[in-house]
């Protein structure tokens, strides 16, 4: 009987053993982690995270990768800003909280870093993002004109920056639509930009009210930053609703006037017709009665 | 020699008790119907679950079912009216058996639309909540007033039959005299109720046409009102009523051939019944197969991604066997068959009219289903159920239940009255002798 148990399992074992060689040859992808830092309208900050692999030759968001925020060069306790996971798009994203502010106001540049741990799909990785901190200001001169300018921290000085590109729309159903021709404007010396208002008729909120919006995208010094103000130079917005208009596809009892007619003369003059007939019967009744 | 002509006619065409063939007959269809019941009673009860029906084909054997009885309905207005104000005599014979197939069929419609709607209850709502701007609500208004008028079309020309009827005490036992005495003993050959008759009849005639082109008009426009491929057509009127007067005709003749054959009513219902109909069935046939491949062919030429699927499903796809055996069993079939003198024949005519009506019915699953299995936006994260169809044993079981209804009130009505015509036929030889 014993006899037989050892050569059940050395059977098992020679079956089992590609498997468990398998099991050890899996082998993990890198995970890439992109860290971004956004200002916005010089309020909020916020910092997001993309997490990407290559898998089959592309690179692929994943999703559900937990990820630590911290702030400064190093990934230690005490500098961590939160966790957060990552969404069907690749991406956790965490506003930087108030109890930061020591950290944030030691140096005119910050530092961050997010980290991911292993787990069986992936090895740990690790993203980092130094900015210098900015400033974005939009405003508007006589006329149409809109001035738009950018101030960096030097030394505990906010000082122009000449060279850094900007985009300056108006916000339309979610994105940014260019106030005139000109897609991007560069900073002069003075850190400003100006551009003129070509948008005329450019439906408003219902006091006429749009919002305009100066953005500096994915530059490699400051980040993400956004500034915006909101002008009367758009058209009133008039709400109108149609539930109460008669038309073919209105609620019950709203129907168009001619289908009324129409439907009503038929079903009328049909009946009409059928009653007719039914005293017909009557009368056939009563000339048998007689 | 007349008199005796006149009580032969009587004699032949009195209802008759039914025989031993009768009685199966009868019982097979009670059970059918039972069935049928017991079905819907747990459709009631578990909800429309028990069906196949889900979120895409909401639509299934039951509303084809509900467009086939609309159809066949419309044979009622061919046969009465069309022939009548055409002054063709040769329908005399034929009059009763379509009204009575008009009035069993489009009541049984108005049921099977209650059935589709799965909570009874609700039928109410349409009344108290229904658009004027429905299609539905239109069908509902059509419905009930093409079935009060097929009834007055049945009714007026029984008027001089349950006369004579009476006059037959003890053959009739006491309920059916109660009944013919109730509906008609006020009826005393009186030129002036011969007169009021034949105007109402006259007048019946002239109404019921526009109430069944309406009728199956607005049924077509329950699909074509909708943007789907398949159904999105200007031709879908004409489409439907075209199969519809087909369809009825092809019932009109399985009928023609049944009762000539039960009641032995060669001398009524004679070859040259059956010559003429199949005439009327080959030239509706041709019709309808012009409207099919205007139908069919005019998409397949523009072949639009979205009617692609739809098209290429139905030629040579999940639904070719089924298409093209309705296209074939009701159209190209027939024509083939009747278009010979010797194909009109009872049997072969007969042969044809079952093959329209069994043709016909699978033409109207295919109008329904294929189109609700082909959304313009793709079936995404559904079960794979939800993608395909094909019908419960409860929804068989209704659906046949609803046709062998429909067969019990022509059953019980040929019963209870003569299916042809007593007085009209009287006249109506009367009138030749004397030619």
């Amino acid at each position: 009987m014993r006899k037989h148990n050892m050569i059940l399992l050395f059977v098992l074992s020679v079956f089992l053993m590609p498997s468990m060689l398998m099991a050890q040859a899996i082998e993990k992808n890198s995970l890439s982690l992109t860290l971004k830092y956004f200002n916005d309208n010089n309020k909020t900050q916020h910092l997001l995270v993309q997490a990407k692999s290559k898998i089959d030759g592309k690179f692929q968001q994943i999703a559900a990768i937990p990820v630590q925020f911290y702030i400064g060069s190093e990934a230690l306790s005490e500098n961590l800003l939160g966790k957060g996971i990552t969404n069907d798009k690749g991406e956790a994203l965490l506003e930087i909280p108030s109890q930061a502010k020591a950290e944030w106001l030691k140096s005119p540049n910050q530092n961050f870093v997010v980290v991911s741990e292993a787990n069986i799909k992936f090895d740990e990785a690790r993203g980092d993002l130094a900015i210098t901190k900015a400033k974005l200001k939009i405003d508007t001169l006589d006329g149409r004109n809109i001035i738009a300018s950018i101030v960096a921290s030097v030394d505990t000085v906010w000082m122009p920056v000449a060279h850094v590109d900007f985009v300056v729309g108006v916000k339309r159903f979610g994105g940014l639509l260019n106030v005139n021709e000109t897609q991007t404007y560069t900073s002069d010396s003075t850190g400003m930009i100006t551009a003129l208002f070509k948008r005329d008729s450019l439906p408003g909120d219902q006091k006429g009210n749009l919002i305009l919006v100066t953005s500096v995208i994915d530059n490699d010094t400051y980040g993400n930053l956004s500034s915006e103000i909101e002008v009367p130079w758009g058209t009133k917005l008039v709400y109108t609703n149609n539930f109460d208009h008669r038309s073919l596809f209105a609620r019950r009892g709203y129907s168009p006037i001619w289908l009324e007619t129409l439907a009503y003369t038929i079903v009328v003059a049909v009946w009409a017709v059928i009653i007719f007939l039914v005293v017909q019967i009557k009368k056939i009744k009563n000339l048998g009665i007689e | 020699m007349e008199k005796i002509a006149k009580n032969k006619i009587i004699e032949d065409l009195m209802p008759q008790q039914f025989g031993k063939q009768g009685i199966i007959w009868v019982i097979s269809l009670l059970v059918v119907c039972a069935i049928g019941f017991y079905a819907y009673c747990r459709q009631l009860y578990y909800g429309l679950e028990v069906t196949a029906l889900r979120d895409y084909v909401s639509w299934g054997i039951y509303i084809s079912n509900f467009v086939f009885f609309v159809a066949i309905s419309l044979v009622g207005s061919l046969i009465t009216a069309v022939l009548r104000l055409t002054d063709v005599h040769w329908s005399t014979p034929l009059t009763r058996i379509a009204e009575i197939i008009a009035v069993s069929a489009i009541a049984f419609a108005g049921l099977i639309i209650i059935v589709d709607m799965g909570r009874p209850d609700r039928f109410y709502n349409l009344f108290t909540h229904g658009r004027l701007q429905s299609p539905i609500i239109w069908d509902v208004i059509v419905i009930t007033t093409y079935l009060v008028i097929s009834l007055l079309l049945l009714y007026f020309p029984l008027l001089p039959d349950l006369k004579i009827m009476i006059q037959y005490k003890e053959r009739n036992g006491k309920w059916l005299q109660k009944l013919y005495v109730f509906l008609g003993s006020f009826w005393k050959d009186k030129p002036a109720q011969f007169k009021i008759t034949e105007k109402a009849i006259h007048i019946l005639s002239v109404t019921i046409i526009p109430v069944a082109f309406a009728i199956h008009t607005v049924t077509s426009w329950l699909f074509a009102t909708t943007y789907r491929p398949g159904w999105d057509s200007t031709n879908f009127g004409a489409y439907f009523i075209s199969g519809a007067f087909l369809v009825g005709a092809g019932g009109v003749i399985i009928a023609m051939y049944v009762f000539r054959t039960h009641y032995k009513l060669e001398k009524y219902i004679t070859d040259d019944h059956f010559n003429k109909m199949g005439k009327v069935v080959v030239l509706l046939a041709l019709i309808y197969l012009y409207f099919n491949i205007n139908e069919f062919l005019v998409p397949a030429f523009k072949m639009k991604k979205s009617e692609e699927e739809h098209l290429m499903g139905l030629f040579t796809g999940e639904f070719s066997p089924i298409f093209w055996f309705a296209i074939s069993a009701s159209m190209l079939i027939p024509i083939l068959i009747l278009i010979f003198k010797n194909g009109r024949k009872p049997k072969w005519a007969f042969t044809a009219g079952i093959l329209v009506v069994v043709g016909s019915w699978f033409k109207r699953y295919l109008i329904v289903t294929p189109t609700l299995l082909h959304p313009f936006l793709p079936m995404h994260d559904v079960p794979k159920n939800y993608m395909h169809y094909f019908p419960t044993w409860e929804e068989w079981a209704i659906a046949g239940g609803s046709l062998a209804g429909a067969l019990l009130v022509i059953t019980f009505f040929a019963r209870i009255f003569p299916i042809i015509p007593i007085h009209e036929t009287i006249t109506e030889t009367d009138y030749h002798e004397k030619a």
